[in-house]
């Protein structure tokens, strides 16, 4: 009896020794993995570190580039507008340059027709009154038009 | 012969003790046994390798949002378009918001009378005008282009709520590109009768150039069209409820003819 106790005792004895030697053994495992994992959180920090610096120095290279990007972008809208309001002022220019063109002309030949009206009045009895009438009243509408363009363009000059 | 009465003999009390001490120490080691079945440590579980330790899913913020999801200047900026109106007596300028890759929001005014029409994206590109649409129960037009326009935000589900925040995007007196922050401050009727229903009042402040720019909410979502500032540096809006009726009915826009008759 006080055998088969004493069996169990040394049985219960070496359990012990060799769970107390398992735990050890996972014990120090557990701390070699604690310890790794914290090189590599260590490792990680410091990457992170340095990826959160190139980050902002990326963040302001950015915000740089957009406030370049913005600047070009006026320059080149304000250029653009310059150009519209020049090439309007062009094409304004070039109207009032064929209106005064068109208005000389008018102008030119109502001096023409004076002339000619003149022309036939110094010798008038070889023509036939009525066609002279018509001819001084034509000549009078050409130089009456002649004036009014010339007034529309000093307006719009003046305008 | 009373102490021998009373005395038990000598060699029976040894036998006895011996008894009972043995009697002890096997009721102590089953005990021990025993009891130490029920109580003796297990042997631990295999250590895991590191790797395996850890998640292989980066961690979220509480209310699920990415930590990337905001919303910031940068991505605003693209919505963005500057109008040039070369009319025939003149030259004006507005803003504009991409609405789909190929048509822009923005004000009737800002291109009505047009000889030609010339769209600039944020980043200084031109984009070709194919069309011009525009109604006449508010101060909205569409403009169709013919290469894609860089990004397009939402158009928000409901008008927003007083004290909503509002940021307006748009290029005031035709200059830079620029974000005006404020917040509505409610509904008004359009003191320019050019809108039918009610207007948006809000503080953000804009100026002659921002008609046509978009108004988003925090979700840069649209909100608004801006259409005119009131007084106090406050600014008028269209509201988004009034735009998206108008474009649920194919019929409201229509051609709008330029100023010489084209």
């Amino acid at each position: 009896m006080l055998g088969i106790l004493l069996a169990l005792a040394l049985g219960a004895a070496a359990y012990l020794w060799l769970t107390t030697t398992r735990w050890q053994e996972s014990s120090s495992e557990w701390e070699s993995n604690a310890r790794e994992l914290g090189d590599e959180v260590a490792s990680l920090t410091a990457e992170l570190g340095a990826t959160a610096a190139d980050l902002e120095t990326a963040k302001t290279q950015l915000d740089a580039a957009q406030t370049r990007i913005d600047e070009l972008a006026n320059e080149k809208a304000q250029l653009g507008d310059d150009q519209a309001v020049s090439d309007q002022y062009l094409d304004y220019q070039q109207r009032v340059s064929e209106a005064a063109g068109t208005v000389a002309l008018s102008l030119d030949r109502c001096i023409d027709g004076q002339a000619q009206l003149i022309e036939y009045l110094r010798d008038a009895d070889s023509y036939d009154p009525d066609e002279l009438s018509r001819f001084a009243s034509d000549v009078d509408d050409l130089c009456s038009s002649a004036k009014d363009a010339n007034t529309r363009l000093q307006s719009a000059l003046d305008g | 012969m009373n102490r021998h009465h009373g005395r038990a003999p000598r060699g029976s009390l040894r036998r006895t003790r011996t008894s009972v001490a043995h009697a002890a120490v096997a009721l102590v080691l089953v005990a021990g046994t025993t009891a130490g079945c029920g109580v003796l440590p297990p042997l631990p579980d295999p250590v895991p390798a590191p790797s395996s330790l850890v998640p292989d899913e980066a961690a979220t913020l509480l209310d699920g949002e990415p930590a990337d999801a905001t919303v910031d200047d940068t991505s605003l900026r693209p919505m963005a378009v500057r109008i040039r109106n070369v009319q025939c007596d003149g030259v004006s300028t507005g803003s504009g918001f991409a609405l789909d890759a190929r048509t822009l929001v923005t004000n009737r005014h800002v291109v009505e009378s047009s000889r030609s029409l010339e769209i600039a994206t944020y980043d200084g590109q031109d984009i070709e005008v194919e069309e011009i649409l525009a109604t006449d129960v508010a101060d909205l037009a569409l403009v169709r282009t013919t290469a894609d326009l860089p990004a397009h935000p939402e158009l928000a589900d409901d008008d927003p709520e007083q004290g909503d925040d509002v940021t307006v995007v748009g290029y005031p007196e035709g200059g830079r590109l620029t974000l005006s922050r404020g917040t509505v401050l409610g509904t008004t009727d359009d003191p320019l009768y050019s809108n039918l229903g009610q207007v948006l009042l809000t503080d953000a402040e804009v100026e002659p150039g921002s008609s046509g720019s978009a108004a988003l909410d925090d979700d840069a979502e649209v909100i608004g069209v801006v259409y005119a500032k009131a007084d106090g540096g406050r600014s008028l809006l269209v509201p988004v409820s009034t735009l998206d009726s108008l474009l649920d009915d194919a019929g409201t826009f229509a051609p709008l003819d330029g100023c010489d008759g084209g």
